[in-house]
């Protein structure tokens, strides 16, 4: 139980002594995370309108696939990634092993699935008045989908806080793509990794609370706009 | 000429909701589309409001065949605007609401504040503006769809039901917002009732569905019956387990009976009645209609009674009279 304590106390002294490694530790995770969110979102929520609004054959099927890609393994992806970016891959020419670059491909495979599921359970959902609501009023199929956008946004934003949760939480691409060097592709995560792995607790918890933090901020943040809009 | 429909079908599935094989409608008039549950009335105002497309047949809106694909679909959906059975208004202000039918126009933001002023007045709900759309209940709800519609200054105007979710005091508004619209700014209206009365009131001319398809004014009187056949083998239709009337027909079972409230005759206390298709009822109700009054008499089941202005004021009829009502059997038919 000392042992805890000592550890949260030097944590918050560590973070509080702006140490630049354990902030370049954090930026790295939210520059990484938050453009593989914004990706995953910018093609996975026209997606998931699409699947919902269009009918085509083997619908039922696509929807099952990506819900069930949603429990996808960081580490399938991992390998899969490696597999064509690494010297000897498809993809090998680009030399993209070991950069942030390789770590948001990575997430964004790992979370479109997800935002574009959370999408389609949001807009499927949607009174089918809206949409004709807008269709009369004269809006063309583009702001029809703005429409209906504007009535789903909680849900869909649910969804992408969903996946930025996921990405930023997530070890396995991290490592196996970005290969935790330091100054450059080490994260949150991977740094809490390596410091079990030398049996140093403090940098582990430092980072573990502002994970926490971060985690927390955002769903604040989510309710508060979520309040505002209701009353 | 307004619309002009030839063989529309609409088919979901192995049922078939609409099929009308002919019909034109003329522009700046009032039409209301009548019938009960199920008939296809909202099936065939989505097709003219060119929200669905039909499964086959030849939809002409002027001189514009519609084809239901392509961009040019959604530029002649600006001249026809339809208010839903229990509408929604999207979750903003109402301000916001009947601005979005003027920004995809491309109406200027000067423009915009005088036109939903405008429209606001007339739907009588100019202090509303700023209101959170969601927060109205849901006669202003209806208002506020109309004025959300008329807005957009369309040619046509489309109402699904326009007052079957609001209460009686709403209703009487929103048909004088209804007439005003037509008569003043000369929008073309067309509107689905099962309430036979306000058809009447309301609209110049009444067209009658059944099943998907085009009737005759006599749906008016249409009842769910059982034919039967006496020990001489005569036929007739009980309607309800309470009135028995002669039917010419083939058919067994259940049935739907119509009557034609038109060849209905009415025979105050007093004067003899003989022959067939003889009741007696209570005059429950009379309203006056463009061509005449409308009756409404409890003979067990709520008959319609069509009178011209003269048999009315002749009879001296008033509601709660006890009557003797005929037909001549060629007034029912099964359907």
């Amino acid at each position: 139980m000392e042992f805890l304590i000592d550890s949260f106390l030097s944590a918050i002294l560590l973070l509080w002594s702006f140490n630049p490694d354990v902030y370049f530790i954090i930026y790295v995770s939210l520059k990484v995370s938050l453009s593989s969110t914004l990706i995953a979102s910018l093609l996975g929520i026209p997606t998931g309108f699409m699947i919902s609004f269009k009918e085509f054959r083997g619908k039922r099927g696509v929807i099952t696939v990506l819900n069930s890609l949603m429990a996808l393994p960081t580490v399938v992806v991992g390998l899969l990634v490696y597999a064509f970016i690494s010297r000897r891959g498809l993809l090998g020419i680009l030399d993209l092993l070991y950069t942030q670059t390789a770590m948001v491909i990575g997430q964004v495979i790992l979370i479109f699935p997800i935002v574009t599921s959370l999408t389609i359970a949001a807009t499927s959902r949607v009174d089918e008045r809206y949409r004709k609501t807008a269709m009369t009023l004269g809006a063309s199929p583009l702001q029809t989908a703005l429409v209906i956008f504007g009535e789903t946004r909680f849900g869909i934003m649910a969804g992408v806080i969903a996946a930025f949760g996921r990405v930023i939480s997530e070890i396995g691409i991290s490592m196996m793509l970005g290969g935790n060097a330091k100054g450059y592709t080490r994260n949150m995560t991977t740094a809490m990794a390596l410091e079990y792995d030398k049996g140093e607790f403090v940098l582990g918890v430092a980072l573990g609370m502002v994970l926490l933090l971060i985690s927390l901020s955002i769903n604040i943040l989510f309710n508060h706009i979520q309040g505002r809009s209701r009353v | 000429m307004l619309y002009e429909i030839n063989h529309l079908k609409k088919i979901y599935g192995e049922r078939t909701v609409l099929d009308i094989p002919e019909l034109v409608l003329e522009k700046g008039i009032i039409y209301s589309l009548q019938g009960p549950n199920g008939s296809g009335k909202t099936t065939l105002l989505e097709i003219l409001g060119l929200l669905i497309p039909p499964t086959s047949g030849e939809l002409n809106y002027g001189n514009t065949r519609i084809d239901f694909v392509g961009d040019n679909l959604t530029y002649l959906r600006r001249e026809i605007v339809m208010v839903q059975q229990d509408p929604v208004l999207f979750t903003t202000t109402v301000h916001k609401n009947l601005e979005f039918g003027l920004r995809v126009r491309g109406v200027s933001k000067r423009e915009r504040g005088k036109i939903i002023r405008e429209s606001l007045d007339l739907v009588k709900m100019h202090g509303f503006v700023d209101a959170e759309a969601h927060n109205l209940s849901g006669g202003e709800t209806q208002r506020v769809a109309i004025a959300q519609a008329l807005v957009c200054s369309p040619k046509v105007m489309l109402f699904d039901e326009p007052t079957s979710s609001v209460d009686v005091e709403s209703q009487v508004d929103i048909e004088n917002i209804i007439k005003e619209i037509n008569s003043q700014k000369k929008i073309s209206i067309i509107f689905t009732t099962h309430n036979l009365t306000q058809a009447s009131r309301l609209s110049s001319r009444v067209i009658s569905l059944f099943e998907g398809g085009l009737t005759s004014q006599r749906s008016q009187n249409i009842f769910n019956g059982r034919i039967i056949t006496d020990g001489q083998g005569n036929r007739s239709c009980l309607i309800q387990d309470k009135i028995n009337l002669p039917a010419k027909t083939e058919k067994t079972g259940d049935v739907k009976l119509s009557i034609d409230p038109a060849k209905v005759m009415i025979f105050p206390d007093g004067e003899p009645v003989f022959g067939e298709n003889t009741f007696v009822g209570r005059l429950v109700q009379m309203t006056y209609e463009h061509n005449g009054v409308r009756a409404i008499a409890d003979i067990g089941v709520p008959l319609n009674i069509l009178l011209s202005r003269k048999e009315a004021r002749d009879n001296r009829l008033c509601v709660g009279d006890e009557l003797r009502i005929s037909f001549p059997s060629d007034a029912a038919e099964v359907l």
